[in-house]
């Protein structure tokens, strides 16, 4: 694994398209997560309201509140990596590189295993990121003696949800092919879609919305400032685990079942 | 043993068949040249014996051995276009691909002076003219000095000095003992270049075999005679008189002139002394051999096919 990952660096070292996406993740997240603590942690009490908001939301940059919040703004910048991911896998359709390496020797597998360990290098800056940001932040404002690994199951919860995206973005891009539009596609189904199947379900009082492909990990870490009290998901997390994991097991096997058969054309 | 065996290929593209129960051989140490016109299927079957296109049936053996990935390692391949990517240099390509069949970076320097890109290994793909993506190809199908070649249009987008030197370079890599595929609609770099051939059309194999049995098959047009072009200032009345030439086997009326069959044993000699005899004289009098592409032309018909 650790040859192809090599072999994918090659591709990309001197790519600057990768190098512009891939550093506005890991510089402005860590930058963007510590400006809003830093405001949120120095606001004046100006009325009554915002004080009451600010109780609600329970310390969210203290631990061991600071992982769920670090870990929540991390999601949504995530979606640039998965963008990232989505172009390096079209751009090897688009110069008909995916025919060359095959030709060159790789089986289909060996293909599908190299943009795998892309997907792992990806997860793992991620995850390394979100966790350097919420320690210093967490540092920053705890006081002494704070539960400093309470929360840090998610960044564990983080880890899958990166997973669940770069899967998806994976298998839109190998089944759309086009740049433009699996990136297009692939937003369509994060933002629109699956949003509104969640809407749906939960109008209708329905826990179902929880189950959706990408609900299902987005619910794992909910928005850190949403009050506990208007929390209306009952469903357990590990359920919604199993459920992603059984999401990502289905993925998967698409990806690797269709890129195995199809003729490789451009 | 044969280098690549093909048996019963056949590939369907909804209700087209782009190849049809396709079968043949190719020896150790040939030029094996495959001959089709534009969509006749040839990028088809090295796409699938390079397993980038699925068969629909039928199956293929490299060296008697049923496709495996590792094969290819071991072949030097060149599909219809170049593929690299656009924003890394030449040499950093060659790195890819040198890694990806686990051969190491020394040869990258060699296979660049051998098609004169190494001044502009340095540069971007993208910055490469069409003639200079194309010799990059090639030397990336040298990589590693594979003894199998295959090239789809090898001289695709050369210019005629370029267009020499790949010739020159299969025939040398032949004589080095390798075994060349090559795909090609141009008849005369198939004639030049190749010492078998097997000619393809709308899918279906027609003919194949070493040059020499393919050229000398009694074609239905041709009979054993030879190919003469002929022509006189007075064409129709040329015509008249070759009509009354004893032996003539077939006649045929070009842009400016006759194509015409005669016996094996026919001299040019003769030809020019019994129209003279008759009052006509010649300005064109050109005895060809039978070439490729008079066979090329009898097996497939004269119609383009697309």
């Amino acid at each position: 694994m650790l040859k192809l990952f090599k072999i994918e660096w090659l591709k990309i070292k001197t790519y600057k398209t990768f190098w512009l996406l891939y550093l506005s993740f890991m510089v402005f997240t860590p930058m963007f997560v510590i400006f809003v603590a830093y405001k949120f942690m120095n606001s004046k009490y100006s009325n009554f309201e915002e004080m009451t908001l600010k109780a609600l939301a329970g310390a969210p940059f203290v631990f061991p509140k600071v992982w769920h919040s670090a870990t929540y703004f991390s999601g949504l910048f995530f979606v640039v990596l998965s963008m990232l991911f989505i172009l390096l896998i079209t751009n090897e359709v688009q110069y008909r590189t995916h025919r060359q390496n095959i030709i060159d020797g790789w089986s289909r597998m060996d293909f599908i295993k190299a943009k795998f360990t892309l997907l792992i290098f990806f997860i793992i800056s991620a995850v390394a990121v979100t966790f350097i940001t919420a320690l210093f932040i967490g540092y920053t404002y705890s006081p002494q003696g704070a539960n400093v690994w309470d929360g840090i199951k998610y960044l564990g919860y983080f880890a899958l949800m990166a997973t669940v995206y770069l899967v998806v973005a994976f298998l839109v891009a190998i089944l759309v092919k086009r740049t433009g539009l699996s990136i297009i596609i692939f937003f369509v189904l994060v933002v629109i879609v699956d949003n509104l199947l969640w809407l749906g379900f939960t109008l209708k009082e329905s826990q179902l919305g929880y189950y959706m492909p990408l609900e299902a990990v987005d619910s794992l870490i909910p928005n850190p400032f949403k009050p506990k009290m208007m929390e209306r998901r009952t469903v357990a997390d590990y359920t919604l685990i199993i459920t992603a994991f059984s999401y990502l097991a289905v993925y998967v096997y698409i990806i690797i079942s269709y890129f195995r058969k199809t003729d490789l054309k451009t | 043993m044969a280098i690549l065996s093909i048996n019963n290929l056949t590939k369907n593209y909804g209700k087209i068949k782009a190849l049809d129960n396709v079968s043949f051989s190719v020896p150790e140490k040939t030029v094996f040249g495959i001959l089709g016109p534009n969509g006749s299927g040839k990028t088809t079957l090295l796409g699938i014996v390079m397993d980038i296109l699925k068969a629909t049936g039928g199956n293929y053996k490299w060296q008697g051995e049923e496709s495996i990935d590792a094969m290819r390692k071991k072949i030097g391949t060149l599909l219809e276009t170049p593929n690299f990517y656009a924003y890394l240099s030449g040499e950093d390509n060659l790195k890819i691909a040198a890694r990806i069949k686990g051969r190491g970076e020394e040869d990258i320097e060699k296979v660049l002076t051998i098609v004169n890109l190494f001044e502009r290994r340095k540069s971007k793909f993208n910055t490469y003219s069409l003639g200079m993506k194309q010799r990059l190809a090639i030397a990336s199908t040298l990589l590693g000095n594979p003894d199998i070649l295959v090239f789809d249009e090898p001289t695709n987008g050369l210019d005629p000095a370029g267009i020499a030197e790949i010739r020159e370079l299969i025939k040398d890599l032949n004589l080095h003992g390798k075994t060349i595929i090559m795909a090609s609609h141009i008849l005369d770099e198939v004639e030049k270049v190749c010492t078998h051939v097997a000619i393809i059309q709308k899918g279906v194999l027609k003919t194949v075999g070493s040059v020499n049995e393919v050229l000398n098959t009694t074609g239905s047009n041709t009979k054993d005679g030879i190919l003469v072009e002929i022509s006189a200032a007075d064409n129709h009345q040329l015509k008249n008189i070759l009509d009354q030439m004893p032996g003539l086997i077939k006649i045929s009326e070009t842009d400016n002139g006759f194509e015409i069959v005669c016996p094996e044993n026919t001299s040019a000699e003769s030809i020019n002394r019994f129209c003279f005899d008759k009052g006509i004289v010649l300005n064109k009098l050109n005895v060809k051999r039978k070439s490729l592409e008079t066979r090329f032309l009898e097996i497939t018909g004269k119609q383009s096919d697309r």
